[in-house]
């Protein structure tokens, strides 16, 4: 046997844990710089440094690198849809129908605008569509991570998050109905076209309420107590977002049920409130770095006049059915404004919105990534600086 | 500019009362900042009295106008308490009474932007914030400063009472105090906190509080933290030291004994202001933040050691035909059959704790009862 056969031989194996480290450290001071020459928030640090590293920029995270990341990706995306469910409250829907009103016609509005927008670009009914589809959510990640880092809290930030929850909820709706209209493009059976949106909508709508009940059922054996509950909870989601990749199912959905049976199916208030954001922090860090290395700026140039088409058409979809509705709330003149740039952050979600759903026709998702994709380069930087001055201009987050 | 200390006379024995309230989230029930907001959304309402801000986002005010009778303030304040539910409903947040939130971090409180309470901030530092408490004024009627001041030294006696019968602070960020009134300690880290001098007519006080102003300790009576001072704005003697009770049926019970009391006080003329009363002052009111109605009191007149619930009991009789004869005996006989049961807000605000062990839950019951939406 060779002296040095202790060494390890190159070239050295990949290792996830090694390389989520690494892109945490990276994150971090990207975002920790930002913070302080520009004063915007950490998420557009994340993603510049995602874009420095990723094939547009020094090209050391390729595609192969960025398919390690998917467990981490997978957990923060899982993370950040159940908090967002959490805080769709159903009973104030029902008080305050002035709020769900907005929410319904915003997301109809943008949904309109982007797909005419698109059309009159010439792009297919069917692209355009689903693309118009992705565009009704608001990056749930970016409004709450924002939030967090300002500490901000009031009715600009809790109807900003209400209203990211209700266009999600209204994006996967679409999306999942729109898989129909994919099948039937690429000539798939009408079997197919039926089942499949069904099984993947229903399923993983099953696979949040399972999540739900096992949450409520361990939580009363253990009493409300937070700490007890915070291993719980973290278990139970990773567990969900596991079972929806195994099953085949959305891990977005199933989080998103999850969250909202939670908060609003909880009668007898057994599920303590959990912190889930100091554990959270680290794999949002990681979910930004990776989004940034994805993103290409040739993308934009190609995009060009259709990406700004699709921002343009989607912020005045956004903004008019908030204009027209949200001052029947009865908050503060200003408050519907300060929504409308809360509102335009696209991000991670969008991609993996994209990929989750027409993974089975990869020609029919690279044109439509050049769609999206260029709209999300643009707004992946520009929406954490609109939600940030939202915020702050409310007087609901500290100043950066 | 000097402010006139002229006392305006008042209907004797007419009552208002001001009440300090807790905005909660409805996630968590941890303390919110909505109250520019509610404020915002209920100057656009229809409503009695008037609601205000106070020095931290997560505090309400509420003031009714002036009444006489139990039946008009409860009237007021409970149509008020359904204006202020239906606009934190609109909001989605909680209203909830209690002298503390339970469990906020004072920390994270931020200072309701005035001039007024920015200035606040800078003098007092963490105190500003810390002062995140919730109590209940109440104001009495007087015909004139000489009375206000002789009333004030009098109902000193009684400030036991008044803390044992409001108590509902047993917890603070987080822990359960043993105190069933914790609010007040964190009033008395005020350097002007305490009582009123001991002066013996209006003008002997209107010539301390020159000489308070001309060292640049004070501008106006507001700068007075004591647990019972003089309004001569008002025409009132305003009381304190009561913590904010759970529901506002209580707080108009609270605010008909201390009207009962005073009407016995400035028509009997009892005692005589007593330098003892003071002496035994922070010791008697101790008793009381401590330990409620199973505190001990020292009565300065008698030198007896007696027990605070007794005591009460025995005022509660010798102020009854006063309430009697403001129309109130029916109200004063509600509060003395509590004070009989037991009942403290405090001991209500333990039991729910004992429920569930979580004050998330502490809180939601609280503001539960207090928007009315569950009844004990």
């Amino acid at each position: 046997m060779p002296d040095s056969s202790f060494l390890p031989h190159l070239p050295l194996p990949a290792s996830p844990l090694a390389l989520f480290g690494l892109l945490l450290i990276a994150g971090m001071a990207g975002g920790e710089l930002v913070r302080r020459v520009l004063r915007a928030p950490r998420i557009v640090g994340y993603v510049l440094t995602g874009m420095l590293l990723g094939a547009g920029g020094l090209g050391l995270l390729d595609e192969k690198l960025l398919g390690e990341t998917w467990i981490f990706v997978d957990i923060a995306l899982g993370l950040i849809l159940y908090e967002l469910g959490l805080k769709l409250d159903f009973s104030w829907l029902k008080r305050d129908r002035w709020l769900l009103a907005t929410g319904i016609a915003e997301s109809a509005l943008s949904f309109v605008f982007i797909y005419c927008a698109l059309a009159y670009f010439g792009v297919g009914s069917l692209y355009a569509a689903v693309a118009a589809a992705i565009g009704v959510a608001t990056s749930p990640a970016v409004v709450m991570l924002v939030a967090q880092e300002l500490k901000a809290e009031g009715q600009v930030t809790e109807r900003a998050l209400n209203l990211t929850a209700i266009n999600s909820v209204v994006a996967f709706v679409l999306v999942t109905m729109l898989l129909s209209w994919i099948h039937h493009e690429y000539r798939a059976g009408w079997g197919l076209a039926v089942l499949h949106p069904v099984y993947l909508f229903g399923g993983s709508l099953v696979l949040g309420y399972a999540a739900f009940m096992a949450a409520l059922w361990l939580s009363q054996w253990l009493g409300k107590h937070a700490e007890r509950q915070f291993v719980l909870v973290l278990a139970i989601i990773i567990a969900a977002i596991g079972l929806a990749r195994m099953l085949q199912l959305s891990v977005l959905i199933a989080l998103l049920a999850f969250g909202v049976f939670a908060r609003n199916l909880d009668e007898r208030h057994d599920l303590a409130a959990v912190d889930l954001s100091r554990v959270g922090q680290l794999f949002f860090v990681v979910l930004f770095v990776v989004t940034g290395a994805r993103l290409q700026i040739y993308e934009l140039l190609a995009g060009g006049a259709l990406a700004a088409a699709y921002i343009l058409s989607r912020f005045a979809g956004k903004s008019i059915a908030i204009m027209c509705f949200a001052r029947f709330s009865g908050v503060r003149p200003g408050t519907a404004g300060l929504l409308c740039l809360a509102l335009t952050p696209m991000s991670g979600m969008a991609m993996a919105m994209v990929h989750g759903t027409a993974d089975l026709y990869p020609e029919f998702l690279a044109r439509l990534s050049t769609i999206v994709l260029s709209a999300v380069i643009v707004l992946e930087i520009a929406g954490p600086i609109a939600v940030q001055f939202a915020f702050t201009r409310a007087g609901e987050g500290r100043e950066p | 500019m000097s402010e006139s200390l002229e006392f305006k006379a008042s209907a004797p024995f007419t009552v208002g009362t001001e009440l300090e309230l807790q905005i909660l989230n409805s996630r968590d029930f941890d303390l919110a900042r909505d109250a520019a907001d509610l404020i915002g959304l209920l100057d656009r309402t229809d409503h009695p009295g008037a609601v205000k801000p106070e020095i931290t986002e997560s505090m309400v005010e509420l003031n009714t106008s002036v009444h006489l009778t139990y039946d008009a303030l409860a009237a007021e304040l409970k149509s008020l308490r359904d204006a202020v539910t239906q606009a934190a409903q609109r909001l989605n947040v909680r209203i909830a009474g209690g002298g503390s939130h339970a469990f906020h971090q004072w920390t994270d409180r931020r200072i309701y932007p005035t001039e007024r309470f920015n200035r606040l901030l800078e003098v007092y530092g963490y105190l500003a914030k810390q002062f995140t408490i919730f109590g209940q004024h109440v104001h009495v009627g007087c015909p004139d400063g000489d009375a206000a001041v002789y009333l004030t030294h009098i109902l000193a006696r009684y400030v036991p009472h008044f803390i044992a019968l409001s108590a509902s602070s047993p917890f603070q960020q987080g822990e359960d105090t043993a105190f069933q009134s914790s609010r007040l300690n964190t009033v008395s880290a005020f350097p002007l906190s305490g009582t009123l001098p001991f002066v013996h007519s209006w003008g002997e006080f209107e010539q301390f509080f020159d000489g308070m102003r001309a060292y640049g300790i004070v501008e106006s009576m507001k700068d007075f933290y004591w647990d019972i001072r003089p309004k001569p704005e008002y025409g009132t003697v305003e009381t304190r030291v009561f913590d904010t009770p759970l529901t506002v049926e209580r707080a108009a019970l609270i605010a008909c004994y201390v009207q009962a009391l005073a009407r016995h006080i400035l028509v009997d003329r009892p005692l005589a202001p007593s330098r003892e009363v003071y002496t035994l002052y922070n010791y008697n009111r101790f008793q009381a933040c401590r330990y409620g109605l199973g505190g001990k009191l020292i009565d300065a007149y008698s030198r007896q050691t007696v027990s605070l619930a007794r005591d009460l009991r025995d005022t509660l009789k010798v102020v009854a035909p006063h309430a009697a004869a403001l129309g109130n005996g029916e109200a004063l006989a509600r509060l003395a059959a509590g004070v009989e049961a037991g009942h403290s807000d405090a001991d209500w605000l333990r039991g729910a704790f004992r429920e569930r062990e979580s004050l998330n839950d502490v809180a939601r019951v609280q503001s539960d009862l207090w928007m009315g939406m569950r009844h004990d």
